[in-house]
């Protein structure tokens, strides 16, 4: 199998380019290049380089939203895509990383399984999402999250969210941390349940495990190179009172890091705890939410002592390597 | 009386446009906690009670009351932010938000209706 490439880019809902908005010239390039699979999140909380902070929780300051889109496909297919939003996204974020096809996965080390679904694709009457977070738990992946899509693409087609509509083939995305020795084994079954799904793996070093701290961020990898920095939670963690992620955002804003975004999830697990999600009748919500900082490393070491002060208790700390990250209009954050 | 409704409507307008802009400067200052509503709902509610105190003619305080108050204040985002805070288990400030809006936003009024009698 050919090199496969990981887009993601970060900006804000409002963001325009030209006569529409910023999130809908993004896919319709996905769109354009018939990209294997794509999909726009609409982030819970985040800022940016201006530390200006965007959450959904008051409404005035929900009406912009941070949003991520992440696509992919083989090097060659998304090289341009990559040169294409980098010319019509003036603010933001955007990374470039390396991944693997399923059946290839490095081996003894920590992994990031990628699932690309339908949102509300079916397996036996039930949605896929839930088959793939039970196949996952059974095989004692660390943990997932499902993140559920308002666009993107799909085998190459855009497929967009409708206000009426069942949303069946709108993108989805399974984001799951295991060993590679366990992720090795879950690979065939999820390739017979889903034939035509798009199923990756990266590189990812576990650091934290409710909060017990297992290694330090990454290692510097020569210049140029950017980390991730990603918490796994759960909405009913919470820290002093506050939920976790709400916390950390509100700490690292006070710091010198560049960028969070926080994603909602609809589905998930942690460790050996039963799936979750909402249920009908609640108050307090049982979603899983995923924190991600991309910073240079030195930015990224001062955000993890804030975030392992935090996570005294719960949550799935990773770090991995960005080759290439670059912030458009602020030529200081680094080169391409 | 289509005077009355036109005015209703522009200060209907203008209530919004306010209320937008006061609720976004607090907001951005309070940082996640629903200050924004809080201020919009107080101030108001210390116009209204200003407003009453005046005792203005019919017709102007519809106008000012109904439509620039009316639409400057909001009791459907005071429930809905109220609501988001119990959904993320913060119930201390969420329970502070009910108390001290009713609270303080009642004290406002009474303040109002205080100073605009005493004009």
């Amino acid at each position: 199998m050919n090199e496969v490439w990981k887009l993601t880019t970060c900006f804000g809902e409002r963001q325009r380019h030209e006569d529409r908005l910023l999130a809908d010239a993004v896919l319709g390039t996905f769109g354009e290049h018939r990209l294997a699979t794509s999909l726009l999140l609409r982030a819970a909380a985040g800022f940016g380089l201006r530390h200006h902070l965007r959450t959904d929780e008051t409404l005035t300051m929900s009406e912009d939203p941070s949003m991520m889109a992440v696509a992919v496909d083989e090097r060659a297919r998304l090289e341009p895509v990559v040169e294409r939003v980098l010319g019509i996204q003036q603010r933001g974020l955007v990374t470039v990383e390396r991944l693997h096809h399923a059946p290839d996965v490095p081996d003894s080390v920590e992994v990031q399984l990628t699932v690309h679904l339908g949102r509300d694709e079916r397996i036996g009457g039930g949605p896929s999402y839930v088959v793939v977070c039970e196949l996952l738990r059974r095989h004692g992946v660390a943990g997932a999250s499902v993140l559920v899509g308002v666009d993107g693409t799909s085998r190459g087609r855009r497929e967009r969210a409708r206000f009426f509509a069942r949303n069946r083939t709108v993108p989805a995305m399974v984001v799951a941390v295991g060993s590679s020795e366990r992720v090795r084994t879950v690979v065939p079954e999820l390739q017979r349940l889903l034939p035509e799904a798009v199923v990756t793996v990266e590189r990812v070093r576990i650091c934290k495990r409710d909060g017990a701290l297992l290694a330090g961020p990454s290692g510097v990898a020569g210049p140029g190179a950017w980390q991730r920095l990603t918490v796994y939670s759960s909405e009913h963690h919470l820290v002093g009172g506050e939920p976790l992620h709400r916390a950390i955002v509100r700490r690292l804003r006070a710091g010198d890091t560049r960028g969070v975004t926080v994603l909602r999830g609809a589905w998930g697990f942690h460790g050996e705890h039963a799936p979750h999600g909402d249920r009908f009748w609640q108050l307090g919500r049982r979603v899983p939410v995923v924190t991600t900082v991309v910073d240079t490393p030195d930015r990224v070491a001062r955000a993890f002592v804030v975030v392992d002060e935090l996570t005294v208790a719960h949550g799935l700390v990773t770090t991995e390597l960005v080759p290439r990250a670059v912030s458009p209009g602020y030529s200081n954050f680094g080169g391409r | 009386m289509t005077l009355a409704w036109v005015g209703l409507a522009v200060a209907g307008g203008v209530g919004a446009v306010l209320r937008l802009l006061v609720d976004g400067a607090a907001s951005r200052w309070g940082s996640g906690l629903p200050v924004g509503t809080f201020v919009v709902n107080v101030s108001g509610a210390f116009g209204l009670g200003l407003l009453d105190g005046l005792a203005l003619p019919a017709h102007a305080a519809l106008v000012v009351g109904t439509g620039l108050v009316g639409a400057y204040t909001t009791f459907s985002t005071w429930m809905f932010e109220t609501q988001r805070l119990a959904e993320e288990r913060q119930l201390l400030p969420a329970l502070g938000n009910l108390v001290l809006s009713v609270a303080v936003g009642i004290g406002a009024a009474v303040l109002g209706l205080w100073i605009g009698g005493g004009l």
